[in-house]
């Protein structure tokens, strides 16, 4: 510790800290412009100039480490005229368009002219007018405006890793913009939009849209991917017109381009707003006692069995609460399912069943500080962008070392330390390799094991049989570089093992899964402070559906059938016994005809989800399809009945990250035209469907839920206004663990190998009906690697078919260097290509054929 | 010393304008800028010299802040970027005739806002310009009044700082540092190749004479320059990135390079950029590339793959290696004139220097032929003919490289004998503690007499007589002398001179042109470069100041310790690029010579940018940061030749590039 004074005030802070850190500790506030928390200092602004007794000069307070025993005056005459003089200089040739920019209101410069008494203007200098950027997607660049503080240029660097704009020029014509000067290509994630103190960069789909104090602000949860980043919507007339989140959030105030830009699908014209039945319109009254009186008919007629439903990972922990509870109790099944059971769900029985672990075993904010990460089969890039960013601070300014396992090149790439980019179909092999090469080298975690797991024996004698030249081989990774992304990950203090679709959904993924649980044993990434074991899922609620017994085999809290008497006495009623059918049981018993009625809420299988023509065709025999949804998505087409229902800004509840944080949303803006929150409309139905029933609202299901589930508990601890998360039950290592034995074969694919999945620019299908999202991705396409393209004469932005025995597809090629030989990769997102379609099962991988289109 | 019209070099001004008894001025400038054309004036970040009473100074001054303004201020702070936008519109004001008073008022205030600049370059430029309206006031107000237009004057201008002046291949060391500290290793990095294509090399082995010109020196400690090279470097490779260069088109003039050393690989890299293609000849057999850094500096201090990956960089980028290949036995230097356009002789300083001691002729089995020799066959895996117990003799780094390959060559003791003190070895001081820690023994001021041997002519020890220093001689310098009657001997059965190396040029036949100086070194054309007393100017090893790096012989060029003498891998790298691009000249326009650039660089060296009694007010709050290191005895087991130095954690770096204060400052020249 240090101890020094400033304006006469004694100070102890840790060595290191600077001046203004040290000022901060007993209140004193220095004045700065380019000072930004989260990124390293810039000192370019030097308005935290400080006097230090001794150094004949002033020094800035940003970036000068404090020392024992000075002392800093921060308030004098002369300070004060220095930084009033550096504001004058600031204010050279600065626009006085204050009227009409965007900034006006929320502008530190503008704030700093007046805290600082810059009120006059000493100097100037010829004006020199710099083209304003109107050239580039979702963002607007007024050089004239910007003050150099290159808080953009750090963010968009340092936290999101897109170097897509720099300091360019010299002298009085510096200026932030691309490298090239070409209109700006990057992740349009916006945060530089929100680092920049002036109206230097704004949003262009917020331009004009109003003065910033006239917007009602409410704190709330993001509701595209799991990792639940705290954000604000601004809203008026019912409108959300911008998304923001400052920086003392859990996220330090960074999102990506769905969580800034994503809000123009709420308000997309294309919104469901009145209830159909059979497509005509009517009101709730109308829809929902013919929704009810087909599904009692349906049940009278042929059993509670005959009806089935899709839930979401969209929907709010209550309302999938309350869905599965209205399944189970009401109409009396356990038929109800999930798009989870695709990767999600079966990873997650997988690892609860060999580690005892439902989702992540940390919070996310754990693997900053982690001192290796693997990332494996996982673009974070496009599956969860805010863990990505993690990521990237930990490698880059935590000094983890990461290694990279994917079978494309993805934007993690430039920071590994290790690559393994396997054969598809190997992922399974390539974790038995790189656990056979820990042991190898002995860099196994001792301790851990000792302690936790019984049976290291059986681990070494199961992987007795595979040498890493084997695992070379089938895998496509060299062998030096399997040893050598073991050493970079074994032994160290802590470990975050990352891991998604590709190995969640791939054509081995319960061998694949079990292996990632073995090598969690073996390097101990467990229990720790740091570090941890994280399944990532896309889509924001997904561990919340689960935690609220959206699967036909368990019930709210993982409980299993032997729980149900608990259950039954809360809810008054008797649960079916038998488990129900999963989803693609459920989509066969459609196909045999024993279930005839259908209720899909939040979902749309017909583009979402795999092999979706084979769903068409299913859906083509249901007596009764019920579809509650905001868009008219090709499910609702085909529906019945339709209930228009809220997105997120428009609801209450609370949804479950991937780490179990379980945060409230704030309801910004009521559901347009007639739409309802979903609760709301279960709730109807329940009623009509069992009349005893009284749900009264979020609040009362989720007291129920913390009741019965004995996973969610206690209060939401609030802080300035925002919900960090209401209690819920963590992950608790036990000892006694067993490795399992993994004897992992390597999947053959055809020539080619078409992967399925998500990008950066999009999440799920919601941000298909995004204007924002669709200006900068309008549409699918299918990326093919250059050798590939070559041989099959395919140039860039040509038509391409591909074909699987579950569908085909034509679409734009994109060549890329991402892609190894034999593989393609298509979008998930687009309704028009709708790549899921050729998908056969569950894996995001099929054999293809590919030709001209 | 120089007789000056006015000088403030230095914060010490000298004004001769009023005339009576002229006052001199200190400085060390050259009188002409390239041998002809005179110095008129000089203005940087330390002063204004007037040479010639007719320079126009609020002319130049006007132009220099012009200059650093539109060129040079990077616009990362606001002092520094609409400061001198100002001052720079000021000062045009006043010498096109629009200006008032009250500017130079203005120039005046700006000056002093301008200490508070985030680094030196803008901040330093302010100096002259006050000198300038503090002693030329009545030149300014000639211009305000309008009685005064500008005519038409030639200037020069260099960015430079410091370190990077003192660097032999002057890297720009405060831009590769500054991106460090912005997380951009990469871009450090490029940075780096612009001057260093050995980057592994001199983030490792480095004397870092830098580092000795660092102003962060006059605060607390330099900066760790070096490492922070190394963490750029390191970064490239840990983090599997693709190497950015990419050569330009293919051009069809050929040049040869003779040997693979700092100094070829420096030219052919450099002459490989730009699209020329080039052969590198090499005596050693491949693998074994990369001159004194890979037979003269062991790999646990500079890790052969990495070397290696270095040398392939290069290789990649289009240059021939031919390995195994000795010019003047294999090929003729005739041959290669004939085949090539140009042929660049880079052949290093190989052969050992005689010990002059009794026995040392005598063919003993047990004296070896020289440190360089025996850390190359250690290095290939041949036989040293080392016994167990090693003397070495000499002070340098390769003494102590040889004492420390002994051990790992399995020696059981290793004794380095040196005539003077331990802080008067040549050697880098963190070498020497580096043996000493691994256990080497030490005889200090100790001068071997005679080499014993038995009857079968095997070494059976080495006699030795203390030294003292004597009374001081002319020159003022005590010199060590025997001690009568301290004779004894030292037991060992192996002696390895390590005393210095030479080039060895027989290679180049007499009568083709090239001259060899009596160091036996390569004899290259030279700008004659005067002080003002009419004395040549040299640079630190006793050679012409300013040199254009071409021989007598057309078309042949030399460079590395060959022509300057046997110095480090960052001059042989710095002697590399130079000759590149003098290279590329006699290529392109059939003469070879030094633009402006090149000389007010030289010049540049000679004045030094670096100031050691400068006061730089700052916090010193800044301890340097140390690498991790191995530590203990085994580290030199047998065979053992793991990296002794880890390098920072790039956080260490990032907080060890943080405390750079970044000491661009411009220079510029009135001709």
């Amino acid at each position: 510790m240090v101890k020094l004074t400033i304006d006469g005030k004694n100070v102890t802070v840790a060595a290191g800290a600077t001046i203004l850190e040290a000022a901060a500790t007993v209140g004193i506030k220095i004045p700065t412009l380019c000072w930004l928390q989260k990124v390293s200092p810039t000192g370019a602004c030097r308005v935290c100039a400080v006097e230090v007794e001794g150094v004949d000069r002033p020094m800035t307070a940003c970036n000068t480490p404090v020392k024992e025993g000075i002392n800093v005056t921060t308030q004098s005459e002369k300070l004060t005229e220095i930084r009033r003089k550096l504001l004058e200089l600031l204010l050279v040739n600065h626009p006085l368009d204050c009227p009409v920019c965007d900034a006006g209101g929320e502008c530190d410069l503008q704030d700093s002219c007046f805290g600082l008494g810059a009120s006059r203007q000493e100097y100037s200098a010829l004006l020199e007018k710099r083209p304003i950027r109107y050239d580039w997607k979702l963002l607007e660049s007024d050089p004239n405006r910007c003050i150099l503080c290159e808080k953009c240029v750090k963010v968009d660097h340092e936290i999101v890793g897109a170097d897509a704009i720099e300091v360019v020029n010299r002298g009085e014509a510096t200026i932030i913009d691309t490298h090239d000067g070409a209109p700006l290509n990057c992740e349009f994630c916006g945060n530089c939009i929100a680092a920049c103190p002036t109206g230097t960069l704004i949003s262009k789909p917020f331009k004009f849209r109003g003065r910033p104090w006239t917007f009602n602000i409410t704190k709330s949860v993001c509701a595209f991917c799991s990792a639940g980043c705290q954000i604000e919507y601004h809203a008026r007339d019912g409108r959300v017109e911008r998304v923001t989140s400052e920086d003392d959030t859990y996220n330090s105030g960074n999102l990506c381009i769905n969580g800034r830009f994503g809000y123009s699908a709420f308000n997309a014209p294309e919104r469901l707003i009145i209830p159909t039945v059979n497509g005509a319109e009517t009101d709730w009254e109308s829809a929902v006692s013919t929704a009810a009186n087909r599904l009692k008919g349906i049940v009278t007629a042929h059993g509670p069995d005959a009806a089935a439903a899709i839930a979401s990972p969209r929907l709010t922990n209550e309302e999938n609460f309350l869905f599965q509870k209205l399944m189970r109790v009401a109409i009396g099944t356990n038929n109800i399912d999930s798009e989870a059971r695709f990767g999600y769900a079966p990873a997650q029985a997988l690892l609860a069943k060999n580690i005892g672990l439902y989702g992540a075993s940390n919070p996310i904010d754990r693997i900053d500080t982690a001192a290796a990460i693997l990332v494996f089969g996982c673009d974070l890039n496009a599956e969860s962008t805010a863990v990505e960013y993690r990521v990237i601070k930990a490698a880059t300014k935590n000094d983890a070392k990461l290694v990279v396992a994917n079978m494309r090149d993805v934007k993690l790439t430039k920071y590994n330390h290790g690559r393994l980019k396997y054969r598809p179909g190997s992922e399974a092999l390539l974790v038995n390799g790189l656990i056979r090469a820990i042991l190898d080298a002995g860099v196994e975690d001792r301790e851990f094991i000792a302690k936790y797991v019984s049976n290291l024996d059986a681990l070494k004698e199961s992987l007795a049989g595979i040498s890493l030249s084997q695992v070379a081989e089938a895998t496509g990774v060299p062998e030096k570089d399997i040893i050598e992304s073991a050493r970079l990950i074994a032994g160290k203090s802590s470990l975050a093992i990352i891991f998604g679709a590709d190995a969640m959904r791939s054509t081995v993924s319960a061998d694949c899964i079990a292996a990632l649980g073995n090598l969690a044993l073996v390097t101990g990434c467990l229990g720790k402070e740091a570090g941890g074991l994280f399944p990532i899922d896309e889509k924001n609620n997904a561990q919340g559906m689960l935690d609220m017994g959206v699967a036909p085999d368990s019930l709210p809290g993982y409980h299993a059938g032997n729980a149900a008497a608990v259950f039954e006495t809360a809810w008054g009623a008797k649960l079916p016994a038998a488990p129900g059918k999963d989803l693609w049981q459920i989509v066969e018993g459609i196909e045999q005809g024993s279930i005839k009625a259908l209720y899909i809420a939040g979902s749309d299988p017909l583009a979402a989800f795999p092999n979706n023509r084979r769903i068409r065709k299913a859906f083509d025999k249901l007596e009764f399809l019920l579809v509650q949804d905001s868009f008219p998505t090709e499910s609702a087409k085909m529906a019945n009945v339709v209930f228009p229902a809220s997105l997120a800004p428009e609801k209450s509840g609370t949804f479950t990250t991937l780490d179990h944080r379980v945060q409230c949303l704030g309801k910004a803006v009521n559901a347009p035209g007639l739409a309802r929150e979903d609760w709301d409309i279960f709730a109807e139905l329940y009623g009509k469907l069992a009349p005893a029933s009284v749900i009264t609202g979020p609040e009362q299901i989720l007291t129920e839920i913390k009741a019965l589930s004995n996973l969610y508990g206690g209060e939401c601890s609030v802080v300035k206004g925002r919900c960090q998360g209401a209690g819920k039950r963590g992950f608790a290592l036990k000892e006694g663990l067993s490795f399992v034995p993994v004897s992992a074969k390597s999947a053959d694919g055809g020539d080619y190998q078409l992967l399925v999945g998500p990008i950066l620019y999009h999440n799920g299908t919601i941000s298909g009906w995004s204007a924002n999202n669709l200006t900068v991705a309008p549409e699918g396409y299918i990326a093919i690697a250059a050798d590939d393209a070559g041989r099959l004469g395919i140039a860039e932005g040509a038509a391409i078919r591909v074909t699987s025995s579950a569908g085909s597809m034509t679409g734009p090629a994109r060549i890329s260097k991402a892609l190894q030989k034999g593989l393609l990769f298509a979008p998930h997102h687009f309704r028009g290509l709708n790549s899921n379609a050729l998908l056969e099962g569950s894996a995001n991988l099929v054999t293809v054929k590919v030709e001209k289109g | 010393m120089s007789q000056v019209v006015f000088s403030s070099w230095g914060r010490n001004v000298v004004d001769n304008r009023s005339g009576g008894e002229p006052k001199e001025a200190q400085f060390r400038l050259p009188v002409t800028f390239d041998g002809e054309r005179p110095l008129k004036a000089f203005m940087g970040w330390d002063g204004l010299i007037v040479f010639n009473r007719d320079t126009d100074v609020p002319a130049m001054v006007a132009e220099y802040m012009k200059r650093v303004q539109l060129l040079y201020c990077c616009g990362k702070c606001t002092p520094g970027k609409k400061g001198t936008r100002v001052l720079m519109d000021a000062l045009q004001d006043i010498v096109s005739g629009r200006g008032s008073e009250a500017l130079l008022s203005t120039i005046e205030d700006l000056t002093d806002l301008l200490r508070n600049c985030k680094c030196t370059l803008c901040q330093s430029a302010t100096i002259p310009v006050l000198d300038a309206v503090k002693h030329f006031r009545d030149d300014f107000l000639a211009y305000i009044s309008g009685a005064r237009k500008p005519q038409p004057a030639a200037y020069l201008d260099k960015l430079t700082a410091p370190c990077m002046d003192k660097c032999p291949a002057h890297i720009d060391i405060p831009a590769y540092i500054e991106t460090i500290k912005e997380y951009r290793f990469n871009e450090s990095l490029s940075v780096i190749r612009e001057s260093m294509p050995l980057p592994s090399v001199c983030g490792r082995v480095c004397p870092h004479p830098c580092e000795t010109a660092c102003r962060r020196k006059n605060v607390d400690e330099p900066i760790s320059i070096m490492v922070l090279k190394r963490s750029s470097s390191d970064n490239e490779w840990q983090r599997k990135h693709e190497p950015p260069m990419q050569p330009k088109p293919r051009k069809s003039k050929k040049v040869a390079v003779v040997g693979a050393g700092p100094a070829g690989l420096a030219c052919a890299y450099y002459l490989a950029l730009e699209g020329y293609p080039v052969t590198i000849y090499e005596a050693l057999p491949e693998g074994f590339g990369g001159g004194m850094i890979a037979v003269g500096i062991p790999p646990y201090r500079m890790p052969r793959h990495l070397l290696q990956r270095d040398i392939d960089i290069i290789a990649s980028m289009g240059v021939e290696m031919k390995y195994g290949v000795r010019v003047g036995q294999d090929i003729t230097l005739e041959d290669l004139k004939k085949q090539y356009d140009s042929v660049f002789l880079a052949p290093g300083a190989h052969r050992s220097k005689p010990m002059g001691v009794e026995g040392e002729d005598k063919g003993y089995q047990g004296y070896l032929k020289g440190g360089i020799d025996f850390l190359r066959e250690a290095y290939m895996g041949k036989p040293t003919g080392m016994g167990k117990k090693v003397v070495v003799v000499g002070g340098g780094n390769t003494a102590i490289d040889c004492v420390r390959v002994a051990l790992r060559e399995g020696t059981e003791e290793s004794t380095l004998v040196y005539r003077r003190s331990r802080k008067e070895m040549p050697a880098d001081v963190w070498e020497v503690d580096g043996a000493d820690e691994e256990g080497v023994k030490f005889e200090f001021q100790v001068l071997p007499t005679k080499v014993i041997a038995d009857d079968s002519g095997k070494v059976t020890g080495v006699e030795c007589v203390r030294m003292a220093l004597g009374e001081p001689d002319a020159s003022g310098r005590r010199r060590p002398e025997p001690v009568a009657g301290s004779e004894f001997v030292i037991e060992c059965d192996t002696v390895i001179p390590a005393i210095g190396q030479d080039p060895e040029l027989s290679f180049i036949p007499q009568g083709i042109g090239i001259d060899i100086t009596k160091w036996n070194t390569v004899v290259t054309k030279y700008i004659p470069l005067k002080d003002v007393a009419g004395k040549d100017l040299k640079d630190g090893m006793g050679n012409p100041l300013s040199r254009v790096l071409i021989t007598d012989c057309e078309g042949v060029f030399a460079g590395g310790d060959a022509e300057i003498g046997p110095l480090t891998v960052v001059a042989c790298i710095g002697s590399g690029h130079r000759a590149a691009r003098v290279i590329q000249r006699y290529l392109e326009e059939g003469k070879a010579y030094l633009n402006e650039e090149d000389l007010i660089e030289d010049i540049l060296t000679n004045l030094p940018v670096y100031d050691k009694d400068e006061q730089v007010p700052w916090l010193d709050t800044g301890k340097r940061a140390h690498q991790a290191e191995v530590h203990g005895r085994e580290r030199a087991s047998l065979k053992n030749y793991c990296e002794v130095e880890l390098g920072f954690t790039e956080s260490q770096a990032i907080r060890e590039a943080e405390r750079c204060l970044r000491c661009y400052r411009v220079a510029m020249v009135a001709i």
